[in-house]
């Protein structure tokens, strides 16, 4: 019985969420007279979690319930099983009650904020759905479950980006922000696939007991998948420029999401692998490397930064980078309390953001040093937050569309005419001009071809059939003229356009990774 | 000595470019917006550069330009008619005054009736007559039934006209009656016929495949329509060449009157190079014009924002990292002067020089809150960040120009292998004309979904026409041929869902049946479009707003006519207990009725809230001086805060604690973002504190604030501190730039008495005269200036109260008075005082210096004060949503205290949101009635102004003060997305000076939504307590009213001192008497009992404490 306590603690919010959320695709909720009642069920959900969860870590303390609870199988597949369990440590449910209060306290401040909001109850729900995923998040006995949850939280931030979808720069930035984390979760399900395969089950307790037992290469390995996630997560470099992006929406949500709750997961992830970590140098240095090296990138582009959504993010990353340090350096204990007093401290600033002028007037900030200020090349790379946003930019979006745009073409131009989809009936469109040459023609004989087949048997017939006559009618009625100029003119664009699309340095690394395929 | 002569010219011309260029970057400012920094945030015109222009010229060529509306949609009007805001009678005598659109002409006759203009446009305000897209039509015929009855909003008296004809068309009764469709179909009949339309109507999807019926067809009436073309190619497509041929001229022609390249670029490629420019001219922007958020500047900040630009992008490699072409070869060749940057831009995209003017109007308002900014600062010089960094208009422009160039290269190149200059795109279009229709459809046209797929595919798969133009003209065909399908049903320009639509929506408004219309010739019907096509949309919005302004001031007319020669204090033959001088702002107009409802022996008067006392401003604790001066002025004096003679122990611990207060708020304001590793220990030493202000913050504000307070007081110790006003008199003049510390005993008199001959206060002292200035208080609030005394530049007018208590209890001071004829009694004392105009708190100056006999009249008035201050903060509590309906006084005081405090609270006052109206004269002219807090209240004695001298100096303030307010919240009501800065909700503070959203968009300038969310757009209506004719004589010689008055920015009515007759004053026509409408004014016993239970704005009420409420009164409410 205790054990389903457990449970209420994330559900509750999110069957809040689910509840509203239906009321408002039925129409049901909607306009400002129906804003008590979503703040109502939001509020009281929220704070009866806040409740179950007090209750859940008195009885943890005397001793009333395990500290990992399976409530039964979740998905069971052949050899494997996941379980549906919560781990009840301190980690775990001192984060839930950070997650609790501040939830609780963001919640409550958006009442007043988001007031006659045309978005006000998408909000709520949306706000309400990621307390209870990240509670889901750190309470998750074995790593599918936090994994549901670590998903539910980034598409919530991908949501509350995008809360202004009226603007392209929004919808854009929530789209950004939402792939640079699927590299994330890419490292999180190879990390759980590993888990699999080395430890034979998820279970947290499971995967950090076998730390010993794997070998090196194999718990470097699963680490580093996991710190992929984290560093995702966490915004870490050079995954950093998405959460710059990300100050689209409103206050609030800016505040709890990369603030607060959302941006400290990552290291929450660390901090639950800790073991895992501790027994691989290697990845204890990767963390170190990677910590040291977002902190200064924080710390050296938040100088130049002059708006204060901005400013308080690369701030935020720089702690955060801090944190991974302290991790990697095994200071476990000093990151952990760093990481609470830190989500206070921006959150509360955050929320603050809009007066800060006011409280700054007459007080500006202290310069930097004379040597610094005086670099002006190091200045730009300041103001351009040292161009990692266009380094990606280069190197992985545009090759990455080009290469879909390029597919779509060789799908639309190969394999559906080999196929022979359905002719849509676009195909059998018709123009004034069209009709009127076909008139012209009926009266000379013949007429321009406006047919349209599908498939590739049709396509060769058709062509066989509108070759010959090509044939009889330019070549032997009228002699070789500038048809057939033209049609060499046309395959020697065509071969060229092919050649130059080989030259591309994404096909010369398909070619070269096709020739590995068939090799092996 | 040839080669040199031309050299010379070239250079002339050269130089007289660069002054042509300078001319219009200047001319600019007219079209940007022209709001300060937020601190200093000053109401002002939104249109102001067009304010040399009548009011609806302006808002119509500021449409042209610009492209907003500047009236409410037409639903709003229609909602406000529907709820009785304006009615036919406000509809009807606009009409009467539109003299320029003809209402009483006849249109036409019909029925023994005679139509007339006036009726058809009732009909097309009130019910909208207007052209409808096909679909449109065939939905509303489909769905709504629009065919078959008479339609939902045709009012009763045409209805029953319609129907009663059904009787009479059949004629005897032998037949069954027909129903409403037989009718209604041969009136749609008729007016198909009318016009030589034929009802069927092509389905757009079944243009998809032309029947062969419906393609002979198609073909006959086009080449009929284009008889003597000839030629090979097939005559549709070489009429579908020949209109693009025409679209090319056309798009071309629009560059720099509509357009900018990067708009052209839109339109034909749907990519928009504003997404790669914006980001970077933004960071560069707001680094540059950083006020202290950002602890790094660029280094050669002081040399210009164009120079320091072209410095940093040398170095900067984000154009080689977006593939940008040629961008090294356009960096480098970069001239030293941003003005040849901008001739030598213009010149290269081919732009003849006369279009110059408008290209650069376009960039420019495109990110109209960054160059509207940079224009301000350009034109500020004073404004002290400038010594820092001078700004120009010309260096963004020339930014903006190269950042575009570069990327519209990059767009030229990639889709069509071509320079980003008109004449190139010109010769490419030229000879690819198909495809420049294709693409303009598909980005510009709203094409069906049929042909948008396989347009759009097309310019994916194909990218132009170079290689392969077939798809593009056979698609280019199609798309002809639709949109010549569209519009087979126009016949000579009719059309079915124009010309037939509209007259059956008419005809059946005008109760016309089909024979009626049948008997109409054609002309006369087409004579009836034409008269609802002169009546355009903004002619429309104009008479509506006429007709809603004359709506509210018919009631406020009525009000104080009725309460002319009731209102207190036109004499004061008896002596006042206490006077009380607020500032004129609209939202002391419910404190002031309060205390006088609770106290009949006060009497209160209303000033500009700075009290004729012009100083720059320095707090004890504070670094440099603040002016506390309307906007326009320039303070040559200051006044300083100093400790009283006995606190020199207390200040010296007051200042160091607050010097240790400061230290703190930089650490946690700053430091804490700024710095890395200290930050680290800081941040865990401060979270404990952070965490529980927080959760206080959000769970218990009002708690939270007031522990906050105590403990701030306690550990600041309050000093107790007078102002240092005095100077000795050195005979120098001081002036703005030699300033002097204080006022001379003369330049104190001075003020004192031209405050006193203006307020008409030069007589009737009371015991106690108190200076209430004003400010706001909210948490959490970029816009905090807006709420703000405007009198004092956006800050508090606090001081500038207790600097004119302190001069004028100088017995100094009160001899120098005496010798210019005002006697203060000897027992008259001033104090100064501060009313918050959020939380409704009173800040007393210098109680310890009231004279002991006076402790109990302070006392009571205090008192006094405390409850009107209750029954305000109740009174403002009607029309907060989150208040409750029924409240008792103090829990409305509480309530408004908690939004004061509530740092989530993006509404904790509602601002000058009520503004309507401001009355010049003596208080007896509104002491008494009910406004809602809808009026700004300046005292003026007309009895003691005979020649209209001081008044001339009122109004001068004044005007401009109050229609800087008004039109403000009017534009930005009317339309808050593009006038105003839309919802506070995503705004983020830049630099120190603006808000936008996200952080890269463009700066918002105008009032955020929740400011205007209750305000009702009209412009001011100003009633001066004096003679027609003293005002006529001001109005002639004052440019600056007569721009405002003139050009109707603000609508000017006197009240006669004497008899209190009202007249108007119309553009045009002079003062014309109000038209003496019976009209009855509610009377209650008190303020409370008529707006108890309302929360909408309310009319004007008589409030008479002594009358009984009448029972049929009593009724009504």
């Amino acid at each position: 019985m205790l054990d389903w306590l457990v449970v209420a603690v994330p559900v509750l919010p999110i069957s809040a969420a689910a509840l509203v959320g239906v009321g408002i695709a039925g129409g049901s909720i909607a306009g400002e007279h129906a804003e008590r009642r979503t703040r109502n069920v939001m509020l009281g959900a929220v704070s009866a979690a806040a409740v179950a969860l007090a209750l859940v870590t008195t009885y943890r303390v005397i001793g009333a319930i395990a500290p990992q609870v399976a409530l039964g199988t979740w998905i069971d597949s052949g050899r494997h099983r996941i379980a549906l369990s919560f781990t009840l440590d301190r980690l775990s449910l001192s984060f839930a009650a950070l997650i609790a209060v501040l939830g609780l306290t963001v919640l409550r401040f958006s009442v007043n904020y988001m007031h006659r909001e045309p978005g006000f109850h998408r909000f709520f729900a949306v706000l309400t759905l990621f307390i209870g995923a990240m509670l889901l998040l750190v309470l998750g006995g074995n790593g599918v479950v936090t994994f549901a949850g670590w998903e539910v939280a980034g598409v919530c931030s991908y949501l509350l980006i995008a809360y202004a979808y009226d603007r392209p720069v929004a919808t854009s930035n929530a789209t950004r922000a939402f792939v640079t984390n699927r590299i994330g979760d890419a490292g999180f399900v190879l990390g759980l696939v590993l888990a699999f395969m080395w430890c034979g089950d998820a279970e947290w307790t499971t995967v950090l007991g076998s730390g010993a037992k794997l070998d090196m290469l194999q718990r470097t390995t699963l680490a580093v998948c996991f710190l992929v996630a984290a560093m995702a997560k966490s915004a870490q470099v050079p995954l950093t420029p998405w959460v710059t992006r990300a100050m689209e929406g409103p206050t609030p949500s800016s505040a709890i999401f990369y603030g607060a709750v959302m941006i400290h997961a990552g290291v929450y992830l660390i901090l639950r692998l800790q073991p895992i970590f501790e027994h691989s140098p290697a990845a204890m240095v990767l963390l170190v490397i990677i910590g040291s090296l977002t902190a200064g990138y924080g710390f050296f582009c938040g100088l130049t930064q002059t708006d204060v959504k901005s400013a308080l993010t690369f701030a935020t990353i720089g702690q955060v980078g801090l944190m991974f340090l302290t991790c990697g350096l095994g200071w476990w204990e000093i990151a952990t309390a760093h990481l609470f007093a830190h989500t206070f401290l921006r959150t509360y600033q955050f929320l603050t953001a809009p007066s800060l002028m006011h409280h700054v007037i007459g007080k500006p900030i202290r310069p930097v040093p004379q040597w610094l200020a005086r670099r002006h090349g190091l200045y730009v790379a300041s103001l351009q937050r040292c161009w990692l946003e266009q380094l990606a930019e280069k190197w992985v979006v545009r090759p990455t569309s080009l290469l879909a745009a390029d597919l779509s073409t060789f799908d639309h131009k190969v394999i559906e005419r080999t196929i022979g989809l359905p002719v849509p009936a676009v195909s059998a469109l018709s123009s004034l001009a069209a009709w009127e040459e076909r008139r012209l023609a009926a009266d000379a004989g013949a007429g321009p071809d406006t047919r349209e087949v599908s498939g590739l048997l049709g396509f060769v017939a058709h062509k066989l059939a509108s070759g010959l006559y090509w044939f009889e009618e330019k070549l032997v009625l009228q002699g070789a003229g500038s048809d057939l100029w033209r049609a060499g003119r046309q395959l020697g664009h065509r071969m060229a356009s092919i050649e130059k699309l080989l030259c591309r340095p994404r096909y010369l690394f398909l070619l070269v990774l096709l020739t590995l395929l068939s090799v092996s | 000595m040839h080669a040199l002569c031309t050299e010379n010219s070239a250079e002339d011309s050269h130089s007289e470019l660069r002054l042509k260029i300078a001319e219009i970057v200047a001319d600019l400012g007219h079209v940007l917006p022209g709001q300060a920094p937020i601190l200093n945030f000053v109401h002002h015109n939104t249109l102001h550069g067009f304010q040399h222009l009548p009011f609806d010229q302006a808002l119509a060529e500021a449409e042209r330009i610009t492209g907003i509306f500047g009236y409410l949609p037409e639903s709003d009007f229609r909602r406000l008619y529907a709820c009785g805001r304006i009615s036919d009678g406000d509809l009807e005598a606009v009409l009467n005054r539109a003299e320029a659109l003809t209402p009483d002409t006849i249109v036409l006759e019909y029925a023994n009736r005679s139509l007339r203009y006036r009726d058809v446009y009732r009909i097309a305000m009130v019910y909208g007559i207007e052209r409808i897209s096909t679909s449109h039509l065939r939905w509303s015929i489909e769905e709504l039934g629009v065919l078959d009855r008479v339609e939902a909003d045709v009012p009763p008296t045409a209805r029953r006209g319609l129907l009663e004809s059904i009787k009479h068309h059949q004629g005897g009764g032998r037949q069954q009656i027909p129903g409403q469709e037989v009718l209604i179909r041969e009136l749609w009949r008729a007016c198909l016929e009318k016009f030589g339309l034929d009802e069927a109507e092509f389905h757009p999807e079944e243009l998809i495949d032309l029947s062969m019926q419906q393609a002979e067809r198609l073909l006959g009436e086009f080449a009929a329509a284009n008889e003597g073309v000839r030629g090979d190619e097939p005559v549709a497509r070489r009429s579908m060449l020949e209109q693009a041929q025409k679209m090319l001229a056309n798009t071309l022609n629009q560059v720099g009157a509509k357009l900018s390249l990067r708009g052209l670029l839109l339109e034909l490629t749907d990519e928009d190079v504003l997404n790669h420019v914006r980001p970077l001219l933004i960071c560069h922007c707001a680094s540059f014009l950083d006020e202290g958020l950002a602890a790094w500047h660029a280094p050669n900040r002081s040399s210009g924002f164009y120079c320091a630009w072209r410095e940093s992008m040398r170095r900067d490699w984000s154009l080689y990292l977006s593939e940008a072409p040629e961008w090294r070869a356009i960096v480098s060749a970069l001239p030293e002067d941003a003005r040849d940057v901008l001739i030598a831009e213009l010149r290269r995209l081919g732009l003849p020089a006369a279009r110059w003017e408008g290209y650069l109007t376009r960039i420019a308002l495109e990110l109209p809150g960054w160059s509207g900014m940079m224009n301000w600062r350009a034109t500020h010089v004073g404004y002290p960040p400038n010594q820092e960094t001078p700004v120009s208009l010309m260096d963004y422009l020339a930014v903006r120009l190269i950042l575009d160039r570069i990327w519209l290269e990059r767009v030229c190149k990639d889709v069509w292998g071509i320079q980003a200059d008109l004449a190139s795109l010109e010769r490419y279009f030229r000879t690819h004309l198909s495809e420049l229709l294709v693409r303009h459809a598909l980005f510009r046209g709203n094409l069906p979904e049929y042909l948008a797929a396989k347009a759009q595919r097309l310019v994916e798969l194909e990218r132009n026409e170079r290689l392969n133009p077939e798809p593009w003209r056979n698609l280019a065909d199609m798309i002809y041929t639709w949109s010549r399908g569209n519009s087979v049903s126009e016949s000579a320009h009719h059309t079915t869902y124009g010309s037939a639509w509209r007259l059956f929506r008419l005809a059946q408004h005008l109760g016309m049946t089909a024979p009626d219309l049948k008997a109409l010739p054609r002309v006369q019907a087409e004579r009836l479009l034409r008269v609802l096509d002169g009546f355009t949309p903004d002619r429309r919005a104009y008479l509506w707003l006429q007709a809603y302004e004359r709506h509210y001031r018919e009631e406020v007319f009525a009000a104080l006519a009725a309460n002319h020669g009731h209102g207190r204090w036109s004499k004061r033959e008896e002596r006042p207990e206490a006077q009380i001088i607020f500032c004129m702002d609209d939202r002391e107009e419910s404190i002031r009725r309060h205390l006088e409802e609770l106290n009949p022996g006060i009497e209160t008067l209303g000033a500009a809230g700075f009290f004729g006392v012009a100083m720059n401003w320095r707090g004890l604790d504070d670094q440099a001086v603040t002016p506390l001066c309307p906007i326009v002025v320039t303070p040559s004096n200051e006044v300083r805060e100093v400790p009283r003679p006995d606190q020199t122990k207390q200040n010296r611990r007051h200042g160091r604690r607050n010097r240790f207060r400061d230290l703190l708020s930089k650490l946690v304001n700053h430091e804490v973002r700024r710095n890395l590793v200290s930050s680290h220990a800081l941040i865990d030493l401060l979270a404990p504190g952070y965490l529980l202000g927080l959760i206080g913050k959000v769970f218990f504000p009002r708690r939270q604030n007031r522990l906050v307070r105590a403990a701030a007081a306690a550990f600041v110790p309050t000093v107790d501190t007078e102002l240092a006003v005095n100077a000795e008199d050195d005979g120098t003049v001081a002036t703005p730039e030699n300033p002097r510390l204080g006022f001379t005993d003369a330049e104190q008199a001075d003020h004192v008495t031209a405050f006193f001959h203006n307020t008409g206060l030069t007589y009737g002292f009371a015991p106690l005269v108190v200076l209430m200035g004003h400010g706001s208080v909210s948490q959490n609030n970029p816009h905090l200036a807006a709420y703000d005394c405007g009198a004092c530049s956006g800050r508090h007018g606090g001081p500038n109260a207790r600097a004119f208590a302190a001069m004028a209890n100088r017995p100094e001071i009160r001899r120098l008075l005496a010798k210019r004829g005002i006697e203060v009694p000897e027992d008259t004392w001033f104090v100064g005082t501060e009313h918050d105009t959020c939380n409704e708190e009173i800040l007393w100056f210098d109680t310890g210096d009231v004279p002991a006999l006076l402790r109990p009249t302070h006392h009571k008035l205090r008192q006094e004060l405390d409850r009107a201050c209750r029954l305000s903060a109740h009174e403002r509590c009607r029309r907060f949503a989150s208040a409750p309906s029924k409240l008792t006084l103090s829990e409305a005081l509480e309530h408004v205290i908690g939004r004061s405090t509530d740092f989530s609270q993006v509404r904790p006052e509602l601002g000058h949101a009520t503004n309507a109206a401001a009355f010049v004269g003596r208080r007896s002219m509104s002491q008494g009635v009910f406004f809602d807090r809808r009026v700004f209240l300046i005292s003026y004695d007309p009895t003691q102004d005979p020649d209209g001298s001081r008044l001339e100096g009122i109004l001068l303030t004044v005007g401009p003060v109050g229609a800087g307010i008004n039109l403000e919240y009017y534009f930005s009501t009317v339309n808050n997305e593009r006038f105003g800065c839309g919802t506070k909700v995503p705004h983020n503070v830049t630099g120190l000076f603006g808000v936008m959203e996200g952080t890269s968009g463009d700066l918002r300038t105008g009032l955020p939504r929740q400011m205007i969310e209750i305000h009702e757009a009209m412009r001011l209506l100003v009633v001066v307590e004096h003679k027609p004719d003293v005002l006529g004589a001001i109005y002639e010689r004052q440019p600056p009213l007569r721009e405002l008055i003139g050009n109707a920015w603000i609508q000017l009515a006197t009240l006669d001192p004497d008899d209190g007759q009202i007249m108007l004053f119309e553009p045009g026509r002079g003062f014309v008497p109000r038209e003496a409408r019976v009209h009855e004014i509610p009377t209650r016993t008190g303020s409370t009992e008529w707006y108890a239970g309302h929360s909408q704005p309310l009319s004007p009420a008589l409030i008479r404490p002594d009358s009984t409420t009448s029972p049929r009164d009593l009724a009504r409410a």
